[in-house]
């Protein structure tokens, strides 16, 4: 919304291209050779349209004069109409091609760019919406570029076409089109804004529609019970009908000035079929008795006439293809703008040698006055520490305060930090980020899910890679015993072929923790990164949970994520992190905190 | 609109249109008189030119009437441009109370669902029926029907007047016709339904596998397995592309083919009008047509050219709003039997064999017995996974279950049963607060509160102090879900709209979950004076005072 503004106030200060009309822009030129082919066809049209008018106008003269016609000149007409049919078709084709390759390119850019943001993609929005984005808004994209981008072309070159071939017959004919032209653009504009205006408020308001029947249909058990039913029925009546009321407001206004523009073209040709009525009648006020064009020449401009008006508006019946493109436009920049880090690509830049002393001697995880700042804005303020092989630290402070930007670096997704992390004692910039990915399991507060079977989820990225068999049938039953998910998969019906939804299949909270878990030991990965398992679990399942994953994490390296709600006395060290860094809490006080 | 057969009938392209007759009488009869006008307009217009030509080449220019035709073509003018205003506006007008009404069914539809299914549908499923296929179906009258009439009724007036020029011009109008509004519109629409079908399914899938994948990025990314999986996203894209391609072919095809029938509408007329003189080389109009007439005629011909043209593309549409109905239609719920039965009050509930269990895992409680008599309190208690959660739900009849229920000694189906719900308070474990104000949350326990009974409702459930110190009091509006209150706040603010009610029987689960003990002190003192039910069945796993005078169930 926010850039929605900065976009209009550029547009006011000047004919400043804001940043979603040179995207647009830039977008187009990708194909700029097939659009050429485009206005190839366009000027095929053109003259197609010029030369029909021509050969029917003789046709219709010697029919009107004589009651006969010449066959010649009838072919040559319907041969022409022929050729605009043709090129219509022509560039039909070839504008969709374009903008068929545009946007599925674009969708693929946009896939791999959110694939390389990794958890930061989050801070655009959520999947559902990103997805929202990546189809629905790409495809908004399609009139723009299949209809609005080559109508622009038309509406320069068609009335250019038809002046130059009325010029030679008619001056005023010419004049009454060289003078309603301009007036017939500037009406467009302000017909433009005008429909800009209502459809973003109907945009707009048609989302405050959709949000309310979600948010009461999410509710709707509570309100059966309540027996509510029938009132919230009548509130969503009642909007709708507001809805109704007030975009028939705006729509009024809006398709009136579509209509004084489609008066105004009438008018126009009125005014050039009145002066040549009156003209092939003789009775012009300024020479009675004589007519300045024959009957030819009248039937042509008067075929000609409607023509010059008709891109326009097509042009105008397709702004709002425009609108809708600039719309999306600034939800597709969003995504794009949103920087990747890029060190990696830089990587020997900070190849320097950090004196030994600073980082525990057999860390294995070290930090060294690791931070990231982002614009200006500390994520994480600088930390120094050490985690040793096979140690279990609980790492706790307040939200926000860049605990999960700490393990998003760990996962290797944030690049753009300061100081240095090491593993190993290697910089984190020259190990392998796949081996070292593959060395990690990652448990987050909501776990990630396919949809799919329980089975392909615990399975889910294992084997089938080259030299690593998939976990056997035994492997898997050892894993599910071990993290205590046995039990309640034996008692569903179809065991571990169940499908996991999205909203998963009635499995609770702590149940999809345990599958998690049971994953992570499939994984056979040594470190273990969570964050927040527990919050979201009621304190009981928490603390059932938090034991599970004491006795099944023995042995591997591990750093969890947890607020002082949820208390991890198995942890070997507790971190606390502040603003000011990280504070190691002695056991007793961790003990305390527990108690 | 809200008579029981329109609630529970599925819903059909026809029950669309009859939907509102009236309503979508006015756009199809002032869209007809304006596209009536526009292809009357050109063929008057070239009749006047040609005959205002005509007239001064034989010296008759002093006499020929050119106001009449004058005032008619501008007239013409006028309404087209009218008509096709007023058109587009009543048939927004249009659109929009078919929005409503859509709205409203899929509203109905939810409703009619029983509790346990409720959640059957995701988020996103539900909200993409609701935004895209609604938008598919209102389009229909407008991109399907409308154009349909328009051409076919043009086709009609261009007859009359070939009628008068020549009988037999009839035959070749009446060929292209069906050619125009029948057969090419169909033969593209099936060559590309297939397309149009599977392109509409795809665009869900593809939804759906992007976010199922996306929400596993880190997992995939991590294992090294996140380029399998974005391949298959790629693999639904250039399928969706294929499909793509194959619609608009037939679109542009369709259309290449309607210019092609016109053309060759043109030529057939031109012949059947004259006849070929050796003498002059040159083929001569057969006596009895005028030629200014003729002129006219072929203009409107071009007119009906351009009706037709759209005509191709509504199969598409078709197609989109025949699948955006089978989706919608799938949320179709048949009226259910509801087990009705009044039911005054709740002396004594008895359960036998009782286990109440989730449809989708089948997971619930160990069957128990157990009765309950007025005045009585229960505080149920169990280890987590226990089912505490799911014999509550089955005992408020919002969660299926077996065995058997008795209520006042009568056997009662409790599942979904509207006459007993009346008479009990649930609170579950999440209860949901609407984006409404406070005070409109509080008044769907009761819709004539008054504001005192609400402030003291919100005493007795000790948010009061944090209502007071908002700006707006009462008035402040609540955030989606309730997102700006804390778990504690929600349940408790959930609780007061149950109070409120008054029930007999109030069933709690978990009321306590976060809260200090001054605040569970509070509740417990308000739920054993100024709002003690008569039954009250607690789950919890907190001591409170409300369990320490309590009959304790161990599950």
């Amino acid at each position: 919304m926010r850039k929605n503004k900065e976009a209009k106030t550029a547009h006011r200060a000047g004919r400043i291209k804001t940043p979603e009309a040179i995207f647009l822009g830039e977008l187009a030129n990708q194909q700029s050779s097939k659009y050429r082919l485009a206005q190839g066809f366009g000027v095929l049209f053109a003259v197609s349209l010029v030369l029909q008018a021509w050969a029917l106008a003789n046709v219709f003269s010697d029919m009107a004069l004589h009651q006969s016609f010449s066959l010649p000149l009838l072919l040559l007409g319907l041969f022409a109409l022929l050729l605009r049919a043709l090129a219509n078709f022509g560039r039909e084709r070839i504008c969709t091609s374009a903008s068929r390759d545009i946007r599925y390119g674009l969708r693929r850019t946009l896939v791999s760019h959110l694939t390389e943001l990794g958890p930061a993609r989050l801070r655009i929005e959520e999947d559902a919406a990103l997805s929202t984005r990546v189809y629905e808004q790409v495809d908004a994209l399609d009139d723009f570029f299949s209809r609005y981008k080559p109508q622009v072309f038309m509406v320069t070159l068609i009335p250019c076409v038809i002046l130059l071939s009325v010029a030679p017959v008619s001056w005023v004919a010419f004049l009454i089109f060289m003078m309603t032209a301009p007036l017939v653009i500037i009406f467009m504009i302000f017909v433009g804004h005008k429909a800009a205006q209502a459809n973003r408020r109907q945009f707009s308001v048609l989302a405050m529609l959709s949000n309310q029947f979600m948010d009461l249909s999410q509710g709707l058990a509570e309100l059966k019970r309540l027996n509510k039913t029938n009132k919230a029925r009548q509130r969503l009546s009642d909007s709708a009908s507001a809805y109704q009321k007030t975009t028939m407001s705006v729509l009024i206004l809006a398709f009136l000035s579509t209509a004084t523009l489609e008066l105004f073209a009438s008018l126009s040709i009125a005014m050039i079929a009145l002066y040549l009525g009156l003209g092939l009648l003789e009775v012009l006020p300024w020479q009675v008795g004589s007519s300045p064009v024959t009957l030819t020449q009248a039937l042509f401009l008067l075929l000609l006439a409607p023509e010059f008006y008709l891109p326009l508006r097509q042009l105008g019946n397709d702004y709002h293809a425009k609108q809708k493109a600039e719309a999306a436009a600034t939800d597709l920049l969003e995504i794009l703008n949103t920087p990747l880090s890029d060190t990696r690509k830089q990587a020997t830049k900070s190849e320097s040698v950090v004196p030994a002393l600073v980082v525990d001697k057999d860390a294995f995880i070290g930090f060294h006055q690791l931070g990231w700042s982002e614009s200006g804005h500390h994520r994480l303020a600088p930390i120094t520490g050490g985690i040793a092989q096979g140690e279990r630290v609980w790492l706790s402070g307040e939200s926000g305060i860049g605990k999960s930007s700490l393990l998003h670096l760990l996962l290797g997704f944030e690049e753009d930090y300061q100081g240095q992390l090491f593993i190993n004692r290697q910089a984190f910039q020259n190990i392998d980020l796949s081996d070292w990915r593959a060395k990690l399991a990652w448990l987050p507060q909501t776990p990630e899910w396919v949809n799919g079977s329980i089975r392909r989820n615990l399975l889910l990225g294992l084997g089938s890679k080259e030299g690593v068999a998939a976990p056997s049938e035994a492997e898997l039953q050892a894993a599910l015993i071990k993290s205590q998910c046995d039990d309640f998969i034996q008692a569903l019906p179809d065991g571990l072929d169940t499908k996991l939804t999205e909203l998963g299949s009635g499995l609770s909270g702590g149940q999809m923790q345990r599958l998690s878990i049971a994953r992570a030991l499939l994984s056979k990965a040594d470190v273990w990164l969570l964050d927040e398992p527990c919050s979201g679990l009621d304190k009981d399942t928490a603390q059932a949970v938090l034991d599970t994953l004491h006795h099944v994490s023995t042995g591997k390296t591990l750093l969890i994520v947890s607020h002082d709600t949820h208390p991890i006395a198995w942890a070997d060290k507790h971190w606390s992190l502040t603003k000011g860094g990280l504070h190691e809490q002695s056991r007793n006080e961790n003990r305390e905190a527990i108690a | 609109m809200s008579n029981h057969a329109t609630k529970t009938a599925k819903l059909s392209l026809k029950s669309l249109l009859l939907a509102n007759p009236w309503g979508f009488a006015v756009p199809v009869l002032v869209g007809i008189i304006a596209s009536l006008a526009g292809v009357a307009l050109l063929g008057v217009s070239g009749w006047f030119i040609s005959a205002a030509g005509l007239a001064s080449a034989i010296g008759s220019a002093l006499v020929f009437n050119y106001l009449t035709p004058g005032a008619i073509v501008r007239g013409l003018a006028i309404f087209r441009t009218a008509g096709r205003y007023g058109e587009q506006v009543s048939a927004h007008n249009h659109l929009l109370g078919l929005l409503r009404t859509l709205r409203l069914w899929v509203w109905d539809q939810r409703v009619a669902k029983d509790s346990a299914n409720l959640h059957e549908q995701s988020r996103g499923d539900l909200l993409q029926r609701l935004v895209s296929d609604l938008d598919q179906i209102i389009r229909w009258p407008l991109v399907v029907f409308l154009p349909w009439i328009y051409a076919l009724l043009s086709y009609a007036a261009v007859s009359v007047l070939a009628y008068f020029i020549l009988p037999n011009l009839l035959w070749p109008l009446a060929i292209a016709a069906v050619f125009h509004i029948f057969i090419v519109p169909f033969v593209c629409g099936y060559f590309a339904s297939h397309a149009v079908h599977v392109g509409q399914i795809l665009g869900v899938h593809r939804r759906g596998r992007f976010v199922s994948l996306f929400s596993a990025l880190i997992t995939l990314t991590i294992r090294g397995h996140w380029k399998d999986y974005a391949q298959r996203l790629d693999q639904l894209d250039e399928r969706q592309r294929r499909s793509e391609i194959v619609i608009q072919q037939a679109v542009s095809v369709g259309r290449f083919l309607a210019y092609l029938v016109t053309i060759l509408l043109l030529v057939s007329c031109f012949y059947l009008v004259s006849v070929y003189q050796a003498s002059t080389d040159n083929w001569t109009l057969v006596d009895g047509v005028q030629g200014t007439w003729f002129i006219g005629f072929v203009l409107s011909l071009l007119a009906v050219n351009e009706l037709v043209l759209p005509l191709v593309q509504s199969f598409v549409a078709q197609g989109q709003s025949q699948v955006g109905l089978r989706r919608l239609n799938q949320l179709h719920q048949d009226a259910q039997v509801q087990p009705d039965g009044k039911i005054q009050t709740i002396d004594r509930m008895t359960f036998s064999e009782w286990r109440g269990f989730y449809a989708s895992s089948g997971m619930g409680n160990d069957a128990l017995d157990l009765s309950v008599v007025a005045g009585e309190k229960v505080w149920i208690r169990g280890d987590s996974g226990s089912g505490k959660s799911t014999l509550l739900a089955a005992i408020a009849g919002d969660c299926l279950s077996t065995g058997k229920a008795f209520i006042n000694d009568e056997a009662c189906d409790l599942y979904g049963n509207r006459g007993y719900q009346s008479q009990l308070s649930y609170l579950p474990q999440t209860p949901y607060i609407f984006q409404q104000s406070i005070a409109a949350n509080l008044r769907l326990g009761n819709p004539d509160a008054s504001t005192e009974a609400l402030w003291s409702v919100l005493d007795a459930v000790a948010l009061a102090d944090w209502a007071k110190s908002l700006p707006n009091g009462l008035e402040t509006l609540l955030s989606s879900q309730g997102r700006n209150l804390s778990g504690g706040q929600r349940k408790r603010l959930a609780l007061a709209r149950l109070l409120l009610r008054q029930s007999p029987v109030l069933l709690l689960d978990e009321p306590f979950d976060g809260l200090d003990k001054a605040t569970i002190a509070t509740i417990c003192h308000s739920l054993q004076n100024a709002y003690k039910p008569s039954i009250l069945l607690l789950v919890s796993h907190v001591s409170s005072q409300l369990g320490d005078n309590a009959r304790v169930i161990e599950l």
